[in-house]
């Protein structure tokens, strides 16, 4: 398993009285890619200033590299992080000195040429065309690509990029989403995007966080069940699921429909309960609990013959039932629970 | 009329000849104000970023404080810093009274201010994401400072220019803290008034306009400058 680059646990960010960013839980692996979506204001742009240590939270914990932000020097910090900003800022100077600075300002003295074009290369510019040009002479999309050579540069762990396409056309777009990849590729950034193409975030993004009033919302975990479902009695139908158990829906549209079922769904027992209106209660093994990234719930994976299903809990009910893994548990839910294909 | 046009052709001669008296003054003006600046603008550019870019308990009356200081009259500045350098005062021990440093300490309060709080206002309408995208690059504190100079040259070469223009100007701190001792501490200012008052307008007129000339040249250098940037 990748180790954390961050972990978040109940941070805040207040500005006054109004809370701007509350996020339960967040692991960010290291070489992973964050993806993070949700209307304007929603707290995303604020999570990427906390996460470039531009701003520090009202309150809980964040932890970098394993060790507590708060106790850092900010500078050591920022130096293993960079952030491109939704509409970048570029240095009045030329395009050359513009992806140079953040070198510079490491006191780097040699081979600044050699990464300089490098970095252009990798955002699609010609460096001997551009690296002379003043920053004034840029369109729109030629400027965020240099904005981004400039954070290539600097090659640091962490790349957070706010909004990187938008608004740029058609062409910087591809080349500024390929370059990201590039860092992931040649020095295994760990990247954190806030992007409103759900196309490229689906295809990209280990994980997708969708905000919502400063909160990550939480995403649907389903379970699968691809049939095929045979008719039982009583209107009821039924799918084998191994290990000598099987699931009963209401009907399915077809018999080789694939079901689905949220995790949000399955009540957690430690023991069969009796007289119960639900109709299904699977007997599974406890494989792995693990905190859910942005919600800060529970997910418990079990195990029923070769399947794993995954139910969602809150931490003091697990708390409550005491499972550890290896023990047995009981995952109940209704036929009806059930979203078809 | 007759003695103004005379004054012009006179005035050109002493400037064309090397008449040591007028050379003299603009030699003592040019150390003068080159020494009053480099103190001002060391002190300023640090101060006005500090206070155009940090908040801190009392800002607001640290901003009035400097603003009231921008119209400082020169002679209660001169009287002030009379009072400090003089025998009885408490830096008459340093002999300052009377010399070109003891006059820079003068014109300093007088640019200090200017320099001050035109880069606070400088910083206060940046871009904000101009320090954003400076931290985020991983720039140390120390070359923060430069980085912020070198974005905001426009402005701050503004600030400079301004305040040298209230330095090279003045005739009461460099009257009262210089004495207007020929060969010494005549200043251009304090020469034309003591000719004026004696009758001489040509040294006068001489002096004024390599006045003018020294503007000129330093607002069109910063127009040549700004015009530069923005092709």
């Amino acid at each position: 398993m990748r180790s954390a680059v961050y972990r978040l646990e109940n941070l805040q960010v207040r500005y006054g009285n109004r809370l701007v960013l509350d996020v339960g839980h967040l692991e960010i692996g290291e070489g992973s890619i964050l993806g993070l979506e949700g209307p304007n204001g929603s707290g995303k742009s604020t999570l990427l200033r906390v996460l470039a240590f531009l701003e520090s939270p009202t309150a809980g914990s964040l932890l970098f590299m394993g060790v507590s932000a708060s106790g850092c020097d900010p500078l050591a910090l920022r130096r293993q992080v960079t952030l491109l900003l939704q509409d970048p800022y570029l240095l009045r100077t030329s395009v050359f000195e513009n992806v140079a600075y953040g070198l510079r300002a490491r006191g780097i003295r040699e081979g600044i040429r050699e990464r300089v074009f490098h970095s252009l290369e990798l955002v699609g510019l010609d460096p001997a065309s551009f690296a002379g040009r003043p920053w004034k002479s840029l369109s729109g999309g030629e400027a965020r690509r240099v904005a981004m050579a400039s954070r290539l540069a600097i090659r640091t762990p962490v790349l957070l990029l706010d909004e990187p396409t938008a608004g740029v056309d058609a062409e910087s777009a591809v080349l500024l989403k390929s370059a990201a990849l590039k860092a992931r590729e040649e020095w295994g950034a760990t990247l954190v995007v806030v992007s409103h193409d759900m196309a490229w975030m689906s295809q990209v993004a280990d994980t997708l966080l969708a905000f919502q009033d400063g909160r990550p919302g939480r995403h649907v975990v389903h379970n699968r069940f691809d049939g095929p479902w045979s008719e039982q009695d009583g209107g009821l139908w039924s799918m084998s699921i191994g290990d000598g158990q099987s699931v009963v829906a209401t009907k399915p549209p077809a018999s080789g429909r694939t079901g689905f079922l949220d995790a949000e769904d399955i009540t957690v027992a430690v023991r069969r309960p009796q007289g119960l209106s639900m109709r299904n209660a699977i007997r599974v093994t406890v494989l792995q609990m693990t905190l859910e990234n942005g919600s800060g719930a529970v997910l418990l994976k079990g195990a029923c013959g070769n399947r794993i299903l995954t139910a969602r809990l809150t931490r003091s009910s697990a708390a409550e039932l005491g499972l550890v893994p290896g023990t047995e548990a009981w995952f109940l839910f209704k036929a009806s629970a059930f979203q078809w294909e | 009329m007759e003695f103004i046009a005379q004054g012009f052709v006179q005035a050109l001669a002493l400037l064309l000849t090397g008449d040591p008296e007028t050379w003299s003054a603009i030699e003592v003006t040019v150390r003068l104000t080159a020494l009053s600046m480099l103190a001002s603008l060391l002190l300023g550019l640090p101060l006005g970023i500090l206070l155009g870019s940090r908040d801190f308990p009392g800002k607001g009356w640290v901003r009035v404080a400097v603003d009231t200081c921008l119209s400082l009259p020169t002679v209660v500045v001169g009287l002030l810093v009379y009072a400090f350098l003089s025998r009885q005062g408490p830096l008459g021990s340093l002999n300052l009274l009377f010399t070109v440093r003891g006059m820079a300490i003068g014109q300093v309060f007088l640019a200090l201010p200017i320099v001050v709080a035109l880069t606070a206002s400088a910083l206060e309408g940046a871009d904000p994401r101009m320090m954003m995208t400076l931290q985020t690059l991983g720039t140390p504190p120390g070359r923060m400072m430069l980085s912020v100079l070198r974005e905001l040259r426009y402005a701050v070469l503004a600030a400079a220019v301004t305040a040298y223009g209230r330095v090279v100007a003045e005739v009461g701190v460099s009257m009262m803290l210089g004495g207007n001792i020929k060969w010494h501490t005549r200043t251009i200012t304090t020469a034309i008034t003591l000719e004026t008052g004696k009758g001489e307008f040509s040294m006068g007129i001489a002096l004024g306009l390599v006045l003018l000339s020294i503007s000129f040249a330093l607002n069109g250098a910063l127009s040549l400058f700004r015009r530069r940037a923005a092709s």
